[in-house]
């Protein structure tokens, strides 16, 4: 079952002048509880299509549909809104709120859901311990290293209890000891928990663990290769 | 996290910068009370000085008297004529008196004074005068006897008890002569008038100069001091407006409420000032604050926080680093005020000249009022709420994927 439809995406730059294709034309489909990456070089549209995905930029031309609701024709915040309760980030730049610890940062997004202290407190600890760090709860993101960040934003991003997650070059800033660490957590939360992962990226590290990969090339598709690894 | 506590924390992330910008607003409010304070305290003493001890709030003259103060510009002044003054609604107490100078003279020592004849129950109504009696006992309603200021007396070495003699010139320019036995003493604690005054009853003035029922002024204290204006336009029309001049205690002190006038917008000026100061100062933390945390307001919006409880957030932030300022900026400036308004400075110099010459006391009691500081706490909450239109604005039209790539 498709949880995300793109259909003819478009994203135009200085469309008056000289116009430059950011994506072009993009038909693409992701399914429930998939580990995808989508890669190409720099320019060529990924993060434009991450963007595009996380209703954080509005297309030129193109539907976007996730879960049968077309976020190109929502309003700001009603965008806002949908990307509360459908929509987890996980930054390159780790991208924490650096006042609150690891915990709060965690809860942060419940407390925007209104979910009440109980549950949160509950979850919060869960997630953190899913993600190894809770023994780090009470810690604010400048005690913490790259990898732990990291870790608290795929925690934070979970929290919402998204229907996806979008994770812009996550290990860009990570030694390759904790990028495999949070790829492991990543790749066993998908696994486990059927928790959908679209990522852009450069690194072969994760395009190795991806069971799809599409590749861009000027704002268009230039493949879309499924793997047949054990897991798929 | 609620907004309070996560505002809280936002503004503790540099610390040096928001403690810079309250210790900016903590000045502004400190020295714009202060000022404000003094000037306040400052027309107040002063009214409360020329209003209690002399004029009234309102007076009451024949047309042209307070420019030529001459007995020959003295009015009737009768039953009939107090009637009309007190039915205007306002108008509380009412003094009349015949003031003019005459020459006195004790043994060997002789003196130019000013004589006032009033009625003993009503100026003491109005100025206290009983109170200030040093020596003997206050006047009488009828009789001859008379109050000298104690600086007077001393000059001419006379005291309770003793008779002076009083020479001068009376109404239509008649001789006016008399013995008068000194009843009592007073004191004034304004050389000018301690050094000057005579005081009698009226119709014994009357008598001394020979202007019988005449009164040079007429006092009026008001119920309500407020409706001033209001109240001086009604007794205008009541009493005869072509015979008579009704004048407001500040219209008859015109030097003195010059340099009033002058000192209060010089600290008006001051205190603008400071209020740009702050407001730039203020301005330039919101501006710094906003700019670099362009990108961490892109991942708050795009994880799911609304840009209106951002905006208030930040809004919140700058409320708090102002109140830390104006708090302790008011509790700072509270115990000066406090203590100078019951104990006042002393002036000097000119100032101090001035206040004299006006027979009034060279002192300076600070001010302590709810409204001028209320007034001074909104307008710098004003201030920092103007100052929060910048990242509020930046908010509402921020664009979160430019944001998150800062």
């Amino acid at each position: 079952m498709n949880i995300i439809e793109i259909t003819g995406l478009s994203k135009v730059y200085d469309a008056n002048t000289m116009p430059v294709y950011a994506l072009n034309g993009v038909d693409l489909a992701f399914q429930q509880g998939e580990f995808t990456c989508i890669v190409g070089p720099s320019g060529s549209g990924k993060t434009t299509m991450l963007n595009m995905l996380g209703g954080l930029d509005s297309p030129s031309s193109g539907k976007i549909m996730i879960d049968n609701t077309d976020i190109t024709g929502l309003t700001s915040r009603q965008l806002i809104n949908f990307r509360l309760r459908n929509i987890g980030f996980v930054f390159q730049s780790f991208n924490l709120i650096p006042v609150l610890t690891a915990r709060e940062n965690v809860e942060f997004i419940m407390q925007l859901q209104g979910v009440n202290k109980d549950q949160r407190d509950q979850r919060t600890l869960e997630l953190l311990d899913s993600v190894g760090l809770n023994d780090k709860i009470n810690t604010r993101p400048n005690k913490l290293s790259g990898g732990q960040q990291q870790r608290v934003a795929v925690a934070r991003a979970l929290a919402s209890k998204p229907k996806f997650i979008l994770a812009d070059e996550p290990t860009a800033n990570l030694d390759s000891k904790s990028a495999e660490i949070l790829l492991e957590i990543m790749e066993k939360l998908n696994r486990e928990e059927k928790i959908t992962f679209i990522f852009s990226t450069h690194d072969s590290r994760v395009v190795a663990k991806a069971r799809r990969v599409v590749t861009l090339e000027d704002g268009k598709i230039l493949s879309d290769v499924s793997s047949t690894r054990p897991g798929s | 996290m609620n907004n309070i506590r996560l505002a809280w924390r936002n503004i503790w992330r540099n610390k040096r910068r928001t403690l810079l910008t309250a210790a900016s607003v903590f000045l502004a409010i400190f020295l714009a009370l202060i000022v404000r304070s003094l000037q306040i305290g400052w027309f107040d003493n002063l009214s409360d000085i020329v209003i209690q001890s002399y004029s009234g709030h309102i007076q009451i003259h024949k047309k042209g008297y307070w420019d030529d103060r001459d007995i020959n510009n003295s009015m009737v002044f009768n039953d009939s004529v107090l009637a009309v003054v007190k039915s205007v609604k306002n108008v509380d107490k009412t003094v009349p008196r015949l003031e003019y100078f005459a020459l006195s003279s004790f043994g060997k020592q002789t003196k130019g004074v000013m004589l006032a004849g009033t009625d003993p129950a009503r100026e003491d109504a109005l100025t206290k005068l009983s109170a200030k009696v040093v020596r003997g006992r206050y006047l009488e309603p009828r009789g001859k006897g008379i109050l000298v200021s104690q600086g007077l007396a001393s000059f001419l070495g006379l005291t309770a008890g003793d008779t002076l003699v009083l020479i001068g010139q009376g109404f239509h320019g008649v001789s006016a002569a008399g013995k008068y036995p000194v009843t009592g003493i007073v004191h004034f604690p304004s050389p000018v008038l301690d050094n000057q005054m005579v005081y009698m009853n009226l119709p014994a003035a009357q008598d001394f100069f020979s202007a019988d029922d005449r009164i040079t002024s007429l006092s009026v204290t008001l119920k309500n001091p407020e409706e001033i204006n209001s109240t001086r336009d009604a007794l205008q029309r009541r009493v005869d407006g072509g015979k008579f001049e009704v004048m407001r205690w500040d219209e008859m002190m015109v030097e003195i409420m010059q340099q009033l006038k002058v000192k209060t917008a010089g600290g008006k000026i001051i205190i603008a000032i400071l209020y740009m100061i702050v407001g730039f100062g203020v301005f330039g933390t919101v501006i710094m604050m906003t700019n670099e945390r362009t990108r961490e307001f892109g991942v708050i919006v795009s994880v799911g926080m609304q840009k209106s409880r951002l905006a208030f957030i930040l809004v919140l932030e700058m409320i708090l680093i102002g109140l830390t300022g104006l708090l302790s900026g008011v509790a700072a400036a509270m115990p000066i005020m406090l203590y100078f308004k019951f104990n006042p400075l002393h002036l000097w110099g000119n100032m101090a000249q001035a206040f004299i010459s006006y027979g009034i006391e060279p002192l300076m009691p600070l001010a302590l009022k709810s409204d001028f500081i209320i007034t001074n706490v909104i307008t710098v909450i004003l201030i920092v709420f103007v100052t929060c239109i910048y990242p509020v604005r930046r908010i509402f039209t921020l664009n979160v994927a430019e944001a998150l790539h800062k």
